[in-house]
């Protein structure tokens, strides 16, 4: 499976990898995206609302942009995003 | 025989009225909580089988010990010996939470049996690996034949889904539903799961979203199945949850009775 595979599905490059299908790229990232949303939603139900949808989608994406999550558990995503959270206000601290 | 993929949705539900004769749910969903739902229906006179989302067997990650013994724990305290996963990759070094194409290659039916005898290993027990959807994929074997390949390499069973086979044949025009399953060791077998699907238009795919009825030939390929080999099928309804009655309507198609 080739790095580019990974990086496009969590939307970090547009170049599809040799021998894959765009459509079938873009319905992987669709995903995946999907995925993070509705754990994060479920969990921070206020934020969508409060964001608006251009800033929520902006802010999932670089949630899943950034990802190096290793957990099997599906709902450490929670505590994933509060450390991605605090790694984003230290940035913009400094 | 027909079973039913327990949801967290259906804690509500009055399982006594549910018309499934087994359960599988993901252990990945129980291992950190409360299994009192899962006890009632053990309880009920019908075991619950476990198909994880997480191993990431096509995955680059080390397989992890220290899951494997939480599961080994579960299934233990469910009394199931039955373990399955996904003939998948969670991701590449990471999950993703979704599950990724394999690439049908040589190279990596010997990665992933190896993978998967390393699993075995660990646990102590033959697994299961289902067979997956796919939207897109390289290689240079067919989905089949790769199938087949690495679990006879890593001496492993076969959770068979038709549906997957059903989505992957409308996706990519490949290898139909019957033309798959006769290339199948049925041996093999541990059991058939069956579900929905729906054609997404925004990327000219059927997505196996595990949210509609079973489609006829689907339904009737595991009828089949069964009435030849005794394998039992699983119903999985994982979005758009309908009606307790609405479930088990589809669970008494899967227990008809048809003429082969």
């Amino acid at each position: 499976m080739p790095e580019d595979f990974y990086l496009y599905v969590r939307g970090a490059t547009e170049v599809i990898p040799p021998g894959y299908s765009e459509s079938g790229m873009r319905a992987y990232r669709h995903l995946v995206m999907l995925g993070a949303c509705q754990m994060i939603e479920a969990h921070f139900p206020a934020i969508r609302q409060q964001l608006g949808e251009p800033a929520w989608k902006e802010l999932i994406q670089a949630f899943v942009r950034q990802s190096a999550w290793t957990s099997h558990y599906y709902g450490d995503l929670k505590d994933e995003f509060l450390a991605f959270l605090a790694r984003e206000s230290d940035r913009e601290d400094t | 025989m027909a079973g039913l993929g327990y949801r967290g949705e259906m804690a509500d539900w009055d399982m006594s009225a549910v018309e499934a004769d087994f359960f599988e749910v993901a252990p990945e969903n129980w291992i950190k909580r409360d299994r009192s739902p899962l006890y009632k229906l053990l309880d009920s006179g019908r075991p619950v089988m476990l198909h994880g989302v997480s191993l990431s067997l096509g995955g680059q990650a080390p397989i992890q010990q220290e899951f494997l013994m939480a599961v080994r724990e579960l299934m233990t305290d469910l009394g199931t010996d039955y373990y399955s996963d996904h003939l998948a990759a969670s991701g590449d070094a990471h999950q993703l939470y979704d599950l990724f194409p394999i690439p049908f290659t040589d190279r990596e039916v010997i990665r992933i049996s190896d993978r998967i005898k390393e699993v075995q290993n660990i646990l102590g027990l033959r697994i299961a690996v289902e067979n997956t959807t796919y939207y897109t994929n390289v290689g240079e074997m067919n989905e089949v034949e790769f199938l087949m390949q690495v679990v006879e390499r890593a001496d492993c069973n076969i959770l068979l889904d038709i549906n997957n086979i059903a989505v992957n044949h409308k996706n990519h025009h490949l290898t139909n539903v019957h033309h798959f399953v006769s290339h199948v060791d049925m041996q093999r077998v541990t059991y058939i799961h069956v579900a929905g699907h729906e054609f997404d238009e925004r990327f000219g795919l059927y997505i196996d979203t595990h949210s509609q009825t079973v489609e006829t030939e689907t339904r009737e390929v595991a009828l089949e199945l069964f009435q030849q080999h005794h394998i039992p099928i699983l119903l999985e309804w994982d979005n758009d949850i309908p009606a307790l009655t609405t479930i088990n309507q589809e669970l008494s198609c899967l227990k008809t009775f048809i003429s082969t």
